[in-house]
């Protein structure tokens, strides 16, 4: 019987080849391809996610996990059969123009994608009407930006404004976060939802898709 | 005490009457003279002059020449993307698809090292004797992601044997800057690692230690005094770091300062900090700056082996009263506690009669301050008001009123007074914080005359 409990371990341990190892057992014995995923790799991020938050665990740690994870994701992707892939919601996530530091960013993907949320990375020094030409093509919910400087927080204004101009602003969430960016911040430009860490992201985004 | 001796005594571990102040002044400096980010990046003679304005205007005890943690990697190969509002970031990374260890030690007359350092000698020359001086390098493992990217945080569980060669070759380099910058007259290096907070306590140990320690004894042995800079979260390396032995380290608003301070009180290293960046010196008022300096003084258990700086870089566009603000706060303490007080009091009521502006005999030139005895710019504020009576005579009025006395509170809510210090020419606002050179206020009184 598939060990949920001992994949997740594994994974936060970010042991990738134990983790695929055990995902491929894990089919081999007629266990849902979806059950493996939500059971054992979700919930394993779910946990990484809330040590981040009180940091019992760094960045080197969630990315190692995040690495374990997509190796398990390699086995479970192909066996899984359409009415598994049920999409939660879309998130089309960026750091702001002029801004080049992704390691938050690439952190609040790892966490949008272990809540099973499909993720849209635009990188960074991404316009603000990159992302709402992607958040409109995709039919995304939520759009996510990041930013660390001072200077550069104030481009997530104009993408209050650019979703606005496109008719899209009632459709979609618009998220915003990172170093300087407050929750007045987000308030006086507009922004619907401010979130101070990856994990709180991520819940707040699921929220959002599943409301 | 001058500003120096203050600074220098708490990072000798002795015990003063009053708290030195550090503002972190880096591109922000420039804005003082109406100079871009990139300018005092890359142009001495602008720098030089915009760093000769922050020592007059926010009267510091310390005070940094560059906050640019680009220097080296620049030399280094690294790409950098150029900003007029802020500091240069870095945009490739030569050693991102390599595990090659780079041989190359920048020397003194490579990138802006020179830049750096001629500013670092002038401002020796001006200032020096009166004011300790912050030259800061990037600490090695932010220079190491610099080189290497974001891989590098992989590579500490993948790859843990080169991560701690890239380390001891960014110390090196390290070394060597804080050698130029130390002989250059530098009485403090600044070993500015921010990344250093994302990071658990466990890779602290494993990789850092080593690589600071022999850059702080490197410091020692020549002389200078050293500080630990981190921003972000760093709450659970602050031991860690006190055991790699600089002399203080400085923390963002991140860290709650006076749990932090419990623990470097145990290592006896000095701590800096934290008055927030955005929420309060780019965002908040005059009275916001003052109100968090006072609160964060008091938030600490004893004010021995501290200093009050900003969290980290201030931002290019930082209202200049705020700045002015906080140094208020921390040189004059109690007479803030009295002023935010009193400015908080609903009770006080203006009893005074505001004069009629559309009818004065001769134009009234109103000086607003903090207090033109203690604080810097309000010193010269009221000296160019001066200047001006002096030159127009009996033809104008002038008068001062100090924020020290609560019916000049109450003069300042009425005539809507946001930032100190002001100049206001019969009721209007013509000049706030930044002092105007005289032959400009000349033509403007000569206007209303």
């Amino acid at each position: 019987m598939a060990d949920f409990e001992k994949i997740s371990e594994l994974m936060q341990k970010g042991k990738a080849d134990e983790v695929k190892q055990l995902c491929a057992e894990a089919l081999e014995e007629g266990v849902a391809p979806k059950d493996v995923l939500d059971m054992a790799l979700l919930a394993a991020m779910n946990i990484v996610g809330v040590k981040f938050k009180n940091n019992e665990v760094f960045v080197p740690e969630v990315l190692i996990a995040a690495r374990a994870m997509n190796f398990g994701l390699e086995i479970l992707k192909p066996a899984m059969v359409d009415d598994d892939i049920e999409e939660i919601g879309k998130v089309v996530i960026g750091t702001v123009k002029g801004d080049l530091h992704d390691i938050g960013k690439n952190l609040v993907k790892i966490m949008f994608e272990g809540k099973g949320l499909t993720v849209i990375d635009l990188g960074a020094d991404v316009s603000a009407e990159k992302y709402v030409e992607a958040a409109s093509n995709e039919n995304a919910n939520v759009i996510a930006c990041s930013a660390l400087l001072t200077t550069t927080m104030t481009q997530m204004e104009a993408i209050v404004k650019a979703a606005e101009d496109a008719g899209i602003r009632d459709k979609v969430t618009i998220m915003v976060g990172g170093a300087p960016v407050t929750q007045k911040f987000c308030d006086s430009i507009g922004a619907d939802i401010y979130a101070a860490d990856a994990a709180t992201a991520s819940e707040k985004a699921l929220e959002v898709c599943t409301k | 005490m001058t500003g120096k001796e203050k600074v220098l005594a708490v990072l000798n571990k002795e015990k003063i009457a009053s708290i030195p102040w550090l503002p972190f002044a880096g591109v922000h400096s420039g804005r003082l003279k109406g100079y871009t980010a990139r300018e005092v990046s890359t142009d001495a003679a602008k720098l030089i002059e915009s760093l000769r304005e922050v020592n007059k205007l926010y009267k510091p005890d310390g005070q940094p020449i560059m906050f640019d943690l680009q220097i080296e990697a620049e030399i280094l190969g690294c790409e950098l993307l150029w900003s007029e509002d802020a500091p240069p970031t870095v945009s490739t990374h030569p050693l991102s698809d390599t595990a090659d260890i780079p041989e190359h030690i920048p020397a003194v007359n490579e990138g802006r090292i020179p830049l750096a350092i001629e500013a670092m000698k002038a401002m020796k020359g001006e200032i020096g004797d009166t004011t300790a001086l912050y030259g800061l390098i990037t600490g090695p493992f932010t220079l190491a992601s610099h080189l290497r990217g974001t891989n590098i945080f992989m590579d500490m569980i993948m790859n843990p044997s080169y991560v701690t060669e890239l380390l001891g070759y960014c110390t090196k380099v390290a070394k060597a800057v804080s050698t130029f910058y130390i002989e250059a007259g530098m009485d403090v290096i600044a070993v500015v690692d921010p990344l250093v907070s994302q990071i658990s306590p466990d890779h602290f140990g494993e990789f850092m230690d080593k690589p600071f320690a022999e850059v702080f004894d490197l410091i020692r042995a020549a002389g200078a005094k050293s500080s630990f800079f981190v921003c972000g979260n760093a709450s659970a390396n602050i031991a860690p770091m006190c055991k790699t032995r600089p002399d203080s380290i400085s923390v963002d608003e991140n860290v709650n300062l006076a749990t932090a301070k419990k623990i470097t009180d145990e290592y006896n290293v000095v701590i800096g900090g934290n008055i927030p960046l955005t929420s309060v010196m780019l965002f908040g008022t005059q009275q916001d700056n003052m109100k968090n300096t006072v609160d964060l003084i008091d938030s600490v258990d004893n004010t021995d082996l501290l200093i009050i700086a900003p969290g980290c870089d201030m931002p290019y566009a930082t209202p200049v009263e705020n700045t002015i603000g906080v140094q208020q706060a921390v040189h004059q303490t109690e007479q803030i506690r009295e002023m935010v007080k009193n400015y908080e009091g609903t009770e006080i009521e203006f009893e005074g009669e505001l004069p009629d502006y559309n009818n004065l005999e001769k134009p009234f030139i109103e000086v607003f301050t903090l207090d033109s005895i203690t604080c810097a710019a309000c010193t010269y504020m009221k000296a160019s008001a001066v200047d001006i009576k002096e030159h127009f005579g009996d033809k104008i009025d002038m008068i001062e009123y100090k924020y020290t006395d609560p019916q000049n509170i109450a003069r300042c809510k009425v005539m809507e007074v946001k930032q100190l210090p002001s100049i206001y020419i019969n009721g209007e606002l013509k000049y706030s914080s930044i002092i105007p050179n005289r032959s400009e206020f000349i033509a403007v009184v000569e206007k209303c005359l």
